[in-house]
């Protein structure tokens, strides 16, 4: 054998499929993206909720006082 | 003597009044009169009867019986003409009253020339005859004349005497001659000009040629300039020096003098239909002779050279010979040489020809025109198959149209070639597609504003929207130059969107002169006729070519949207690039780049990011790689080094839906695949890799005993011929137990390598097992009977079958058959319907399991394949059940 050129299909390793906020594919991209994978990356809250990073920094940004999670309404923490 | 006692008769009133001795004059006189007419036309030309014919005259009209002396003149004229003229003339041509066409076989029994002279002297002959009856005609005039001066000296009304006796004699021959005209003496007529114009032609062609290759002979490119003008110009100097130019000259004298006797007959229409008859037929077979089946070459200016320099001479000389050019230089011109009198002739703009002779330019010129325009009209398939060699073909059939206006008669008769060439059951879609773009090419030189693509491209457009491969086979031709097109003229290895660019910037280079005003296009709509569709207000069309025909647009047209466009080649290219066994996509990303400027940017965001995934996975197999310092396995003789796996990784989101069949791999690539997996997960986290393990291409190198053979394979592939590297015979349950696919696949995937004649088959213990064997060396394979030699490279796979992305047809079909029955049973109902209708029928009622949501492209492209099946009919835009 000299090559072996596999495919393969690369998907964020996250619990939902679609992004709360956006409601788009996490394997998609956010609104304001148009590649998907490193570009539009995912981040996590401490509770353990997922988004994309953009969806998240927007809804953070929005917020006047503390930003909660707006899937479990618990307060936002980014992940360590 | 009954003609006089009938004429005394009429006279009674007059005799009343008379004496006797009156009477006795009048009656000796009439009888003298008669008497003497009666020798005078008998061509008895003695004085005494002269002297006595006068004498009698004189007294008649003394009696004031003036008129019974030019009635019965003009009788017995008659009756002599009919018997001495006519019925002679034509005892001539009796012979030949078997002479009914202008036929070449039926002239095979005639002597030729012996058929010319006798036209010669019996046209001769009773023009001799008629000469003399004229003259006797005069002598009545002048016995009238002297009368009058006799008696009062009046001489007004003389000439109008002699003018109406001898209309009234004119007038008479030619009523007995057309009364008594045999059938076979128009065709004599026109054959004696076809034959005399020929032999014409043939000099003066022979002249032509002479003088051009004459002038040709040592002269600098200057002077060749000139020959055209000088052909144009009917040189007559230089070119009747020689001792032709008499020959000639002779000739049309001759031909001259027949038609001058035919005019004093009364004929003179019948002459002239029979030598322009003979002219045009010259024409046309010097057309015919002229362009024949050569479209690489222009022939409209040798034509009009030709009607210059011949038939337009002819006609010149003759016109002169009858006298009725009215020259400028007629003063000097004797009627012994007419051509010779006559300088460099007439030319547009020089001197001043003749009406008649103008008149004659602008009839042969336009039979030449409409001939030739014919005659590549007829063509014009061929044509359109040789282009763009076969330009100058279009470039003269462009301006024979804008000539005659007959631009309709282009859209029927090739429409009707299209039907009965093209679209056929026999004709590739690539063809087809190829013909209909070359149409939109050669044909928007003759119509730059695209009315007339307009109808002649429906019937393709209409056509192919009945096929079911018209969509790949377009987006192919459009992005791929080195596929599929095997006749495609132009640049191989070009697409035609590559193409398409090029031009662009062209015209842009150029810059727009090739834009046209409203006007120009409206004048074209009338020359054409119909009534035109608007130009389609096509997004796709920038301001700048609004006007311009848009080949693109008239392709998008064929499938209806450009989404359906752009989906088709989304599936082709996830199709092409999972084959790749390497990241080079150049061509793929400059075609990408063509398709946005003409689709946008945001319809092609999908194949976009297909590409960059492309990208990325090959910075990060360089990244993996450099991860893993040491390969992992080093033992057993099979081990493979991470070195040799690769890896496309796609954003599966943004791919079309791709089938992915479970299969089992060798163990060592297995874990190889997963160790890959692990360090993308490592240096991507959050992210993780999910193979598609049937998916990709694998290089294999065989060793046998005797030989050595390269593949390039599908993982299935692979993974069944390296189950036999450690068992040299399988049964089937046994390897598709193995490789984790049903048997029915296996036997089909294996079905690749028993082709090949590297595995063979037998049957095994059980009638439903078979057992199959890898075959180690040439003589096995050889006695086996299958197989080939050598180094192969091939992409193996099951054709079609194996297709890892589902098409969009086959992914539609899928979904839309479920609508089949229904579709079916609207049309029993309703006999026909459109498109639209189709799809809001199926919109309101198919609300539930499974809704109905498609596209209506999609469900164009599903009728399609039904029509295409033969279950449905389209026509005119109606769907039908095929009956
Ligand atoms: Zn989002
Ligand atoms: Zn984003
Ligand atoms: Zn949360």
């Amino acid at each position: 054998m000299e090559r072996w050129h596999a495919v393969a299909s690369w998907t964020w390793d996250a619990q939902d499929e679609t992004c709360g906020i956006c409601r788009m594919a996490f394997d998609g991209c956010c609104p304001d993206c148009k590649l998907p994978g490193d570009d539009c990356p995912l981040m996590w809250g401490a509770c353990n909720h997922a988004f994309h990073l953009h969806c998240i920094l927007k809804w953070v940004n929005s917020q006047t006082s503390q930003a909660h999670c707006p899937m479990c309404r618990r307060e936002w923490q980014f992940k360590a | 003597m009954d003609q006089s006692t009938t004429s005394s008769f009429c006279n009674l009133g007059i005799l009343d009044s008379l004496s006797n001795d009156s009477i006795c004059e009048i009656l000796r006189s009439y009888n003298g009169f008669c008497a003497a007419t009666q020798t005078l036309l008998a061509a008895v030309d003695d004085l005494s009867a002269r002297r006595d014919f006068v004498a009698h005259v004189h007294s008649l009209c003394k009696h004031g019986l003036d008129s019974l002396v030019r009635d019965h003149f003009l009788r017995v004229l008659e009756e002599t003409f009919e018997r001495n003229g006519a019925s002679r003339f034509w005892r001539h041509f009796e012979p030949y009253s078997n002479v009914t066409g202008l036929n070449k076989n039926d002239d095979l029994e005639i002597d030729e020339d012996e058929i010319l002279s006798v036209l010669h002297s019996a046209l001769e002959e009773i023009y001799l005859e008629k000469g003399y009856q004229e003259k006797c005609l005069l002598m009545l005039v002048h016995a009238f004349q002297s009368y009058k001066k006799q008696v009062s000296r009046d001489t007004r009304d003389l000439d109008a005497e002699r003018n109406h006796l001898t209309t009234k004699y004119q007038w008479i021959v030619s009523s007995v001659l057309t009364a008594t005209l045999p059938r076979n003496f128009r065709v004599i007529l026109h054959w004696y000009f076809k034959r005399t114009l020929e032999e014409l032609s043939t000099r003066m062609d022979e002249e032509l040629q002479d003088h051009e290759s004459q002038s040709k002979d040592g002269m600098d490119l200057d002077e060749k300039g000139k020959i055209c003008n000088k052909v144009g110009e009917m040189d007559v100097d230089e070119c009747y020096n020689d001792s032709r130019y008499s020959e000639n000259n002779k000739l049309v004298n001759s031909i001259g003098k027949v038609v001058l006797h035919l005019r004093s007959l009364g004929f003179t229409s019948m002459a002239e239909d029979a030598y322009a008859s003979a002219i045009f037929l010259l024409l046309k077979a010097k057309v015919y002779d002229l362009a024949g089946d050569d479209f690489r070459s222009s022939v409209l200016q040798s034509i009009q050279s030709w009607i210059q320099a011949v038939p337009l001479k002819f006609l010149h000389a003759l016109l002169v010979y009858l006298g009725d050019s009215v020259s400028y230089e007629s003063s000097s011109s004797g009627l012994k040489s007419p051509l010779a009198s006559q300088p460099s002739s007439f030319c547009p703009g020089i001197d001043s020809p003749s009406e008649g002779l103008v008149r004659w330019k602008l009839r042969l010129e336009y039979f030449a025109y409409e001939t030739l325009q014919d005659l590549r009209i007829s063509k014009l398939f061929e044509i359109i198959v040789d282009y763009p060699e076969s330009s100058p073909a279009i470039e003269d059939l462009k301006l024979c149209l804008e000539y005659t206006g007959q631009h309709s008669k282009l859209v029927d008769s090739f429409i009707s070639s299209l039907r009965y060439r093209l679209l056929t059951a026999g004709a590739s879609t690539n063809d087809i597609l190829h013909q209909y773009v070359s149409t939109i090419k050669a044909l928007r030189t003759i119509d730059p504003a695209g009315v007339f693509l307009e109808a002649v491209g429906e019937p393709i457009r209409d056509y192919l929207r009945g096929r079911r491969d018209t969509i790949k086979c377009i987006v192919t031709m459009l992005t791929d130059g080195t596929g599929g097109n095997s006749s495609a003229s132009g640049n191989p290895g070009d697409s035609l969107l590559e193409e398409l660019n090029r031009d662009e910037e062209i015209q842009e280079d150029v810059g727009i002169d090739d834009d046209f005003n409203t006007d120009d296009r409206q004048a074209w709509i009338n020359a054409a006729r119909w009534q035109p569709d608007p130009v389609e207000a096509d997004p796709l069309k920038g301001s700048r070519n609004q006007r311009k025909v848009d080949i693109l647009g008239m392709i998008v047209g064929i499938i209806g949207s450009k989404d359906q466009l752009v989906h088709e080649y989304r599936t082709m290219l996830a199709e092409k690039l999972l084959n790749k066994s390497d990241y080079d996509i150049d061509s793929e990303i400059r075609t990408l780049e063509l398709l946005k400027i003409h689709f946008g940017e945001s319809s092609l965001q999908k194949c976009e990011i297909m590409l960059n995934d492309l990208l990325g996975s090959k910075r990060t197999n360089t990244n993996i790689k450099a991860t893993i310092s040491q390969p992992s396995q080093t033992s057993g003789e099979n081990a493979i080094s991470m070195d040799t796996i690769s890896a496309t990784i796609i954003s599966s989101n943004f791919w079309p839906p791709i089938q992915d069949e479970p299969v089992n791999l060798p163990e060592s690539v297995d874990q190889l695949l997963t160790e890959y997996a692990t360090r993308f997960h490592e240096t991507k986290t959050p992210r993780k890799l999910q193979w598609k393990k049937s998916l990709g291409t694998v290089k294999l190198e065989l060793q046998f005993d005797d030989r050595i053979m390269q593949f390039t394979v599908a993982p299935v592939h692979a993974s069944i011929i390296m189950q036999f590297q450690d068992q040299k015979s399988w049964t089937s349950k046994n390897l598709a137990a193995a490789i984790g696919i049903p048997v029915d696949a296996l036997s089909r995937r294996i079905h690749f390598w028993i082709s090949k004649g590297i595995i063979s088959e037998s049957a095994g213990v059980d009638t439903s097992d078979h057992v199959y064997t890898i075959m180690e060396s040439m003589a096995e394979t050889s006695k086996n009977g299958a197989g080939s030699s050598g180094i192969q490279e091939l992409l193996g796979g099951d054709e079609e079958e194996e297709r890892s992305v589902s098409s969009v047809e086959n992914q539609l079909l899928k979904e839309m058959t479920v609508y089949e029955k229904f579709i079916m049973g609207m049309l029993t109902n309703f006999g026909s319907m459109a498109l639209d209708r189709i799809h809001n029928t199926l919109k309101m009622f198919c609300i539930a399991d499974p809704p109905y949501d498609k596209s209506l492209q999609q469900l164009q492209s599903f009728l399609s394949g039904l029509v295409s099946e033969e279950k449905l009919e389209l026509r005119d835009g109606m769907y039908f059940l095929k009956k």
